[in-house]
């Protein structure tokens, strides 16, 4: 077998090694020089040390670290001090998934990370930088082995067999990025930033400016807060576009593979066999507009990478188009279930759901703005209304053969899709209150990643919970 | 008709989580007793001391005699061939189904207060969820976790 002989990653990772110990240095580092001794000569000193060792330290990792494959194994041997090995079977080797970062793309090299379906952060190992040659020769033995350990499975008719799914359009790909969530993430970030400086934010002065726009009227208020939206807006957009740039889904043997990305290229494989459930999610800016997203809840993987778990498969599309464009691939998956709904008198429990969750803060309103609160709190009230009818219209059920279909609000819509086999433990919850409507709650819980995920529907007809709980259940 | 789960829990439980529930009133007898403290020290009106009595009175109530004895009556499981169900619930009743070929691990657990009564927790974990039969008799908990891992065993072929 070739590539027995050990071998380094490319000189590159000594610095992307300098680089993630400056990284994680940096915090400390900065509080050393802001409020460390006085004496310029020791800060400096000090500083010139700490960089000398984590230059020296990432030559070392880098000279210590030696890949080979042998035997059927990946063998790794690390460490400065303590010497350490791992040795991985290729039979446990889950994927292989490369990425490529700017320091990477700078030398046409690739990351190569090693999943394996072990529980614990450890199991897994990362080669950090190496060429991309090298990296599909690496992809070819540990798959070419795996292939042949098991090798009674005819699939030979399949091999090499691949197929474009869905490559995201310029179009698309806008569409994504302005209907995306993002914006409140960057407002946020940006709000919190505003908090955690506010001490150094010179109010007196900007109050100063902003009391003569106030007398220019509250029109420029609005303005420059609509501005600030709109350039929030922005940047999540471009992020968004960077990040799912030339996203793509490919169908290869039994593998799903996703690759996206601009700066950063990600590709990322899933077995189809470790598709634990299919949820389709609509926002509430792309659910009027027909469209919805597409995740796959996948097993395994390891607790570092959470975005292994919970697989964007198909990041915008048409709902309608899901069906033709995934069943085909997904053959046990049935993705347009008929749904049934919950009963009407389901609705009173939505809308005093609502109710309880605004009434502390219209409480609140009413009591500390006197005149103005009670205004305030006829739209809160009216939107409680809106969301408590919508949740309701979308709360339901569907039982296909095999399959298990949930859908709900939270905020987002979801459709949850699971299979018998996969679905971990279901439950049903009754309160008092739905025992008297003879409502009750039903939740199933799959596998994701090493953790739970699954759906939850509230206030379905009693009769129908039991029929899918008898549905579950082994004991015939 | 699916059947409901049959069999109990130990009745031992019923006084551990009395004295769970005793061991949690201290906090509402020093809050009661602090709240009648100032009381009588700034002179507040006497109504107070009632209010306060009465909290207590009432924590004492909910937590040592009703819930305990509301959860206990409630409280069923059954292990069968397939299968382990379970239900539970005070105010919520909650039915869960755990296929064996779903069961990854089974665990015993004691804590001081069911050590002392001869008592263990036994856990249920599947791939994606934990689930928990509260206070059975040791012997009946090792029992459990043995037939349960058994069964889960022969079972796991089928994934």
């Amino acid at each position: 077998m070739r590539m027995s002989e050990p071998r380094r990653l490319h000189p590159v990772s000594a610095i992307a090694n300098c680089l993630k110990q400056i990284k994680e240095l940096i915090i400390p580092f900065l509080v050393f020089v802001v409020f460390g001794s006085r004496s310029d000569m020791f800060q400096l000193v000090i500083s010139v040390v700490i960089l000398a060792f984590v230059l020296i330290s990432g030559i070392l990792t880098w000279l210590r670290y030696t890949y080979r494959l042998e035997e059927g194994e990946l063998r790794i041997e690390y460490g400065v001090f303590v010497r350490k090995k791992r040795y991985i079977p290729f039979e446990r080797i889950q994927s292989l998934d490369l990425s490529e970062g700017i320091l990477q793309r700078l030398f046409g090299l690739v990351k190569v990370k090693v999943e394996t379906a072990g529980g614990s952060n450890e199991a897994e190992a990362v080669l950090t930088a190496v060429s991309k040659e090298e990296a599909n020769s690496i992809k070819e033995i540990v798959f070419f082995a795996k292939r042949d350990s098991r090798e009674k499975e005819d699939r030979a008719f399949e091999k090499g067999c691949e197929q474009i799914l869905y490559k995201i359009s310029l179009q698309e790909l806008f569409l994504l990025a302005s209907t995306s969530g993002g914006v409140g993430v960057v407002l946020s970030a940006v709000l919190a930033f505003v908090f955690q400086f506010e001490e150094f934010i010179p109010y007196e002065q900007i109050f100063r400016g902003i009391e003569d726009v106030v007398s220019d009227g509250i029109f420029f208020i609005s303005i420059i807060i609509f501005i600030g939206f709109l350039i929030a807006w922005l940047i999540a957009l471009i992020g968004t576009m960077i990040k799912y740039s030339g996203f793509t889904l490919i169908k290869k043997d039994e593998e799903l593979i996703i690759s996206r990305g601009l700066l950063e290229k990600r590709q990322l494989t899933i077995p189809l066999q470790r598709v634990q459930a299919v949820r389709i999610s609509e926002n509430l800016i792309r659910q009027p507009l027909g469209l919805c997203t597409v995740y796959m809840e996948s097993a395994g993987g390891s607790n570092a990478d959470k975005e292994n778990a919970k697989v964007m498969a198909l990041p915008v599309i048409k709902k309608n188009c899901v069906a033709s464009l995934l069943s085909e691939h997904l053959a046990d998956y049935e993705l347009e279930p008929v749904i049934r709904q919950a009963p009407k008198r389901a609705l009173g429990r939505y809308a005093v759901r609502g109710l309880l969750i605004v009434l502390p803060v219209i409480a609140a309103l009413v009591t500390f703005f006197r005149p103005w609160g009670l205004l305030a709190s006829i739209p809160i009230l009216l939107l409680s209304f809106l969301w408590s009818f919508i949740s309701y219209r979308d709360a339901g059920w569907n039982i296909h053969h095999q399959q298990l279909t949930l859908r709900y609000r939270t905020i987002i819509k979801n459709t949850v899709m699971m299979k018998r086999n996969k679905i971990q433990s279901l439950s049903m919850h009754e309160s008092i209150f739905q025992r008297r409507g003879n409502l009750a709650t039903i939740r199933a819980s799959v596998l994701s990643g090493l953790g739970g995920s699954g759906g939850k529907v509230k206030d379905l007809d009693k009769e129908d919970v039991l029929a899918s709980y008898k549905w579950y259940s082994y004991t015939k | 008709m699916v059947l409901e789960p049959q069999k109990r829990i130990s009745a031992k439980a019923l006084s551990v989580w009395r004295i769970s529930g005793a061991l949690l009133s201290i906090f509402a007898f020093l809050l009661a007793g602090g709240v009648i403290g100032l009381t009588i020290a700034f002179d507040w009106p006497m109504w107070i001391v009632g209010a306060a009595l009465l909290f207590f009175a009432a924590f004492i109530y909910i937590f040592v005699m009703l819930i305990p004895s509301l959860k206990w009556r409630r409280w069923r499981y059954e292990v069968r061939e397939n299968e382990i169900e379970l239900m539970s619930g005070v105010i919520v009743i909650k039915r869960t189904l755990v296929p064996m070929i779903r069961v990854q691990h089974v665990d015993t657990r004691q804590g001081p207060l069911l050590r002392k009564y001869r008592l263990a927790t036994v856990a249920i974990s599947t791939a994606a969820t934990v689930h928990e039969i509260p206070a059975l008799e040791i012997d009946e908990a090792e029992e459990l976790r043995f037939f349960i891992s058994n069964l889960a065993r022969v079972a796991d072929e089928d994934v």
